[in-house]
């Protein structure tokens, strides 16, 4: 029992260690390890692959999850849906992957833009169908009034503290199609929050509970997208370099912690 | 076998999937809306009850599973009711 309790903790060490790193880098980039050990090329390598490991796992776990899901079960679409999103964000990491492994670059804005933004409404659409499918089956998702109020709520918070954070990046003289897209991701993640403050009185609700688990590792991952979209944007337009370990850091954290709740998803529907 | 014993039953099996939070608001919703008051719950409510219950836990832990947990409370019921 020890041994598949070790096993099952394996990931998250994994997920915990490569977090370490780059916040290591960021914290104390002259130390041996990140200038004579491993250097930024290596790191910007090991993060691109990381990236494509965790969401190729979350996609195809996600896309198991909707497999094991009967035909008509109204979650069944949600777990495509997020399938879709995350081997959409894949495809986009898979097109960076051969500049940050062979040449230590991240073009941007590039092909891989495409397949980031077009993930967006896939993972939208996954939260609708679940928020949907909860409300069918009489979960208790709160009234007409208390979703209004919630859905205000996030406007309220995306105007008074992330619209200013971005101001700065949108007011930078770069082409116009970084700019667009610098400020699009967290835009994006921004709407991305709407269904997720939804859905979070559910997550709430399912505390202590292997649903539960299941939700704060999906809500945690999209948070954590929003906050490496961020840094990314300020990274990107304001040449904040000491922020990309952050980036990475944020990204690997995000698509881990999303991996990891699908995974558990589908352990619930297999055990 | 009344209301709170069904909502208790209820909450003790299908805490460890869905939390005891979860489980209890989600049986009381479903009581009040199939008119299941402070008196005996009737066979035809118990079966419409779980029935809504199935419908709420399939989305979590799809079809069968789902089944597998309505039939223990159900016999968590049928000790509430006795012989």
């Amino acid at each position: 029992m020890s041994e598949t309790r070790g096993k099952g903790l394996l990931p998250w060490a994994i997920l915990g260690a490569a977090v370490a790193l780059y916040v290591g880098w960021a914290l104390a980039p002259a130390s041996a390890l990140y200038t004579r050990l491993l250097g930024p090329h290596r790191l910007v390598a090991l993060a691109s692959l990381l990236k494509l490991v965790y969401l190729l796992a979350g996609s195809a776990s996600a896309f198991r999850c909707r497999d094991r899901l009967e035909p008509g079960n109204p979650a069944r679409p949600a777990w495509f849906f997020l399938s879709l999103g995350l081997l959409s964000t894949f495809v986009g990491q898979l097109c960076l992957a051969p500049f940050q492994v062979v040449r230590n670059q991240t073009p941007f804005p590039s092909v891989a833009d495409i397949f980031f933004v077009l993930a967006y409404p896939f993972i939208i659409a996954a939260l609708l169908v679940l928020l949907n499918a909860y409300r069918e089956a009489g979960l208790p998702i709160g009234s007409v009034g208390e979703r209004a109020a919630i859905v205000t709520g996030v406007g309220v918070i995306a105007g008074l503290v992330v619209l200013p954070i971005l101001r700065p990046v949108a007011l930078t003289g770069g082409p116009l199609l970084e700019r667009i897209l610098t400020v699009a991701y967290p835009v994006l993640d921004l709407v991305l929050l709407v269904p997720l403050a939804l859905l979070l009185r559910i997550a709430l609700r399912l505390r202590g509970s292997h649903a539960g688990d299941v939700w704060v590792l999906l809500l945690g991952g999209f948070v954590v997208l929003c906050m490496a979209d961020i840094f990314f944007a300020y990274f990107q337009s304001l040449g904040e370099e000491h922020l990309d370990p952050f980036v990475h850091a944020s990204f690997v954290l995000s698509y881990g912690l999303i991996a990891g709740g699908a995974h558990r998803q589908l352990q619930l529907l297999k055990t | 076998m009344t209301r709170s014993e069904a909502v208790e039953a209820v909450v003790k099996v299908m805490s460890p999937y869905i939390g005891s939070t979860m489980a209890r608001s989600a049986t009381e919703a479903h009581c009040q809306k199939l008119g299941i008051a402070g008196g005996p719950v009737g066979p035809e409510q118990r079966e419409a009850l779980l029935g809504k219950l199935a419908g709420g836990l399939n989305i979590f832990l799809g079809r069968d599973k789902s089944a597998s947990v309505i039939a223990d409370v159900r016999r968590a019921f049928e000790a509430l009711e006795g012989p």
